[in-house]
């Protein structure tokens, strides 16, 4: 329901909101009526690939969306214009934006009609804040905008999810953790807004993990340094995190092929062959529990006639490549693991504040799916929490898409929306250098 | 197909320079199950530490690892936007689209502007008292620049509150000052201290990652750098980690000295 007695100050502003959660690897987008007689959805919500792809194979370009149509990722090269979160190439990000929302298919927006609602990461470099408002409106010329650290907007979604009015939100206290492609960043918020000396980032993100699986089966079995895509791909059917260190530690060693003169027996409950695709009749490949015999015959043993597979084993790599997020020490990486980064992250707010934020922990991003995630974070956080206090742990329903929705919800609010928006007409007169301080709170 | 090749997985030619690691007390496995034995084995002068200290040399060859698994789009290629774009509308559209900068740029330029602004005096009424100032933050092997002595002079704030306390260099650590205080009730939000959080400024990029594990917590786990396994054997030329001599022979063929 829109709520009544604001239409007079909403008159100027267009009624349509552009949301954007524009992701290093993804896009989440979609456009938000304040006039809409039922509140924003997940339906409202498209996932758009974040990037620019190259094939060397069929000489073709790929620009977002278009990734669908692609048939062979074979050595398949990507241009990103988000780096470690940020918009970064606006070349590239411009293509695509024109390309999903203001071309000929997808959600033709026509910015001179519409807001512009665009979430970022913390702890953004203030130049790159500059160069996307001018952008924003200067190239793309948008009716009015607002600009935020996009998980802050989180504290707009009812807290319980059968209650469906807005009234009583932003909710007081919130801790989001938003594990992603290029990071994991903690975010204490208070009554919806950010406590920015608190915000602390693990560099470990969807990315890294990603990157580390490349190498690792680069190293052991097949180089596969030009198959970003399909370990990606891998990585997400096969990863899991080890429910504590012990397990993880059990785990190594049912995985370990033992010494010369010494072999062990792979535990295939744990160790799996994934079949790759050959892009010729599979473009995807699968996983199945590994058969020492199949894994044997290598390519060039197997008969020419007939089905021919090519097997990458998977063991250690299943669970080490995902521990990452809890021991980025593992590979070198100078920072503490997830639980003990929440807590250095709360270590910087009064009692009070840090007893709400335990009891409303919410985790967002696509890290969070990786099956065993949510379980060791509860299980290493616990005896870090003090005892007495509550801790209060969940997933968000959908990792990928809980962010955009709570911006959708606050941009289906006018007197919110009103609040924050800034008419282009205002940014002419001021200029970016006042927008990145008003965006940065330092005005008022 | 996707584009894959077998590698070489052993050599018969054993180069020298290996050695065994003494075990000298931390094995990953009994640090588990005994947490106890951890700190005895740290708190033992000349133990397993010095084992598992780095060169110089070491170090770089891991930042430029890390630095590689953590990079978005590779130089090396040039990925053109397909079709034709519009003209850029201002000067500044057009200068901000021709960029080819990537983040490492911005982040450097940061942190120089940073370290201009710190060496600039300090006006006294912003000097004292900020809740941003939350004293010198740790460096992780992610960012690109060295250490900041602290962060930059933030926007003056409206109330005086003492920086909360970070416990660095002590023995101490977070968890142990939570806990000290669970037994009583909280003291109830200060406003003003409430006011000053809420208004200060965002931390730099590089500020913002969390620290390295607490000194005297249980040493890095060394691992295969072959097979994944424990790594129990130290190669003398590069320092990586194998399991056995199956791995290490492996290793020589493959990676030893890849990031030197
Ligand atoms: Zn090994
Ligand atoms: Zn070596």
């Amino acid at each position: 329901m829109p709520p009544r007695g604001s239409k007079k100050a909403v008159a100027a502003a267009p009624r349509q909101t552009l949301v954007l959660d524009n992701g290093g690897y993804s896009i989440k987008a979609g456009l938000v009526s304040t006039q809409a007689s039922t509140p924003p959805s997940y339906d409202d919500c498209t996932v758009h690939p974040n990037c620019i792809a190259r094939s060397v194979r069929d000489k073709r370009t790929y620009t977002s969306s278009e990734l669908d149509k692609c048939v062979d990722f074979g050595e398949l090269a990507f241009r990103r214009p988000v780096e470690k979160g940020f918009i970064v190439n606006w070349e590239a990000e411009r293509a695509i934006w024109e390309h999903e929302f203001m071309g000929g298919e997808g959600l033709r927006c026509n910015p001179k009609e519409a807001n512009l609602l665009l979430m970022e990461k913390p702890n953004c470099p203030k130049e790159l804040q500059k160069n996307c408002d001018e952008i924003v409106f200067e190239q793309f010329e948008f009716a009015a905008y607002y600009r935020c650290v996009g998980p802050t907007l989180n504290a707009y979604h009812p807290y319980d999810p059968t209650e469906t009015s807005l009234s009583a939100l932003p909710q007081e206290c919130l801790l989001i953790i938003d594990t992603s492609y290029s990071d994991t960043t903690i975010l204490p918020l208070y009554q919806g807004q950010l406590i920015q000396s608190a915000v602390r980032r693990l560099a470990v993100g969807g990315k890294l993990l990603t990157n580390y699986l490349k190498e690792l089966s680069s190293l052991r079995h097949y180089n596969m340094m030009e198959e970003t895509y399909l370990l990606n791909e891998i990585k997400e059917a096969v990863s899991f995190v080890a429910p504590s260190t012990q397990a993880f530690i059990k785990d190594l060693d049912r995985t370990w092929k033992g010494r010369l003169g010494d072999k062990r027996e792979l535990d295939s409950t744990i160790v799996v062959d994934y079949v790759l695709p050959d892009y010729e009749r599979s473009v995807h490949g699968y996983a199945r529990p590994h058969d020492p015999v199949k894994s044997k015959m290598r390519r060039g043993l197997q008969p020419l006639q007939g089905p021919r597979e090519d097997l990458l084993p998977l063991g250690n790599e299943r669970f080490a490549v995902p521990e990452l997020i809890f021991n980025p020490t593992d590979i070198g990486i100078k920072e503490v693991g997830l639980p003990q980064a929440i807590m250095e992250s709360l270590a910087n707010l009064p009692e009070a504040l840090r007893i709400g934020m335990l009891a409303n922990i919410v985790v967002v991003g696509g890290n969070s799916v990786i099956p065993g995630f949510m379980e060791r974070l509860e299980f290493e956080l616990r005896p870090l929490v003090p005892a007495g206090y509550i801790l209060g742990l969940k997933k968000a329903e959908d990792p990928i898409r809980h962010t955009w929705l709570g911006a959708a919800r606050f941009a289906s609010q006018p007197e919110l929306l009103k609040n924050v928006l800034v008419e282009k007409a205002e940014y002419d007169e001021r200029g970016s250098g006042w927008l990145v301080r008003k965006f940065g709170g330092d005005l008022k | 197909m996707p584009h894959v090749e077998l590698l070489p997985n052993s050599t018969s030619t054993a180069a020298p320079g290996w050695t065994y690691v003494v075990d000298t007390g931390y094995d990953p496995s009994k640090v588990a199950i005994n947490p106890k034995d951890r700190k005895r084995t740290a708190a033992r002068p000349g133990g397993a530490r010095g084992e598992n200290e780095l060169s110089a040399r070491q170090q770089t060859a891991i930042a430029r690892r890390i630095a590689e698994l953590d990079r978005d789009n590779d130089p090396k290629q040039s990925i053109s936007v397909p079709g034709k774009l519009a003209a850029p509308k201002t000067q500044n559209a057009r200068r901000i689209l021709q960029y080819q900068r990537q983040i490492k740029h911005w982040l450097d330029d940061e942190e120089a502007q940073l370290s201009q602004q710190q060496q600039a005096p300090i006006p006294r009424a912003t000097a004292r008292g900020s809740i941003a100032t939350a004293g010198p933050r740790r460096q992780s092997t992610m960012a690109s620049i060295p250490p900041t002595p602290s962060e930059a002079t933030p926007a003056p704030p409206t109330f005086a509150v003492p920086a909360p306390p970070k416990v660095q260099g002590s023995s101490m650590s977070q968890e142990d000052a939570l806990l000290s205080t669970a037994s009583a009730m909280p003291p109830p939000l200060d406003p003003a201290e409430l006011q000053a959080l809420l208004s200060a400024p965002s931390l730099s990029y590089a500020a913002s990652h969390v620290g390295p594990p607490a000194p005297g917590g249980p040493p890095q786990r060394q691992f295969c750098d072959n097979c994944g396994y424990w790594g129990k054997i130290k190669c003398l030329r590069c320092g990586a980690r194998v399991c056995g001599m199956e791995c290490k022979d492996a290793h020589e063929a493959t990676r030893c000295l890849k990031w030197t």
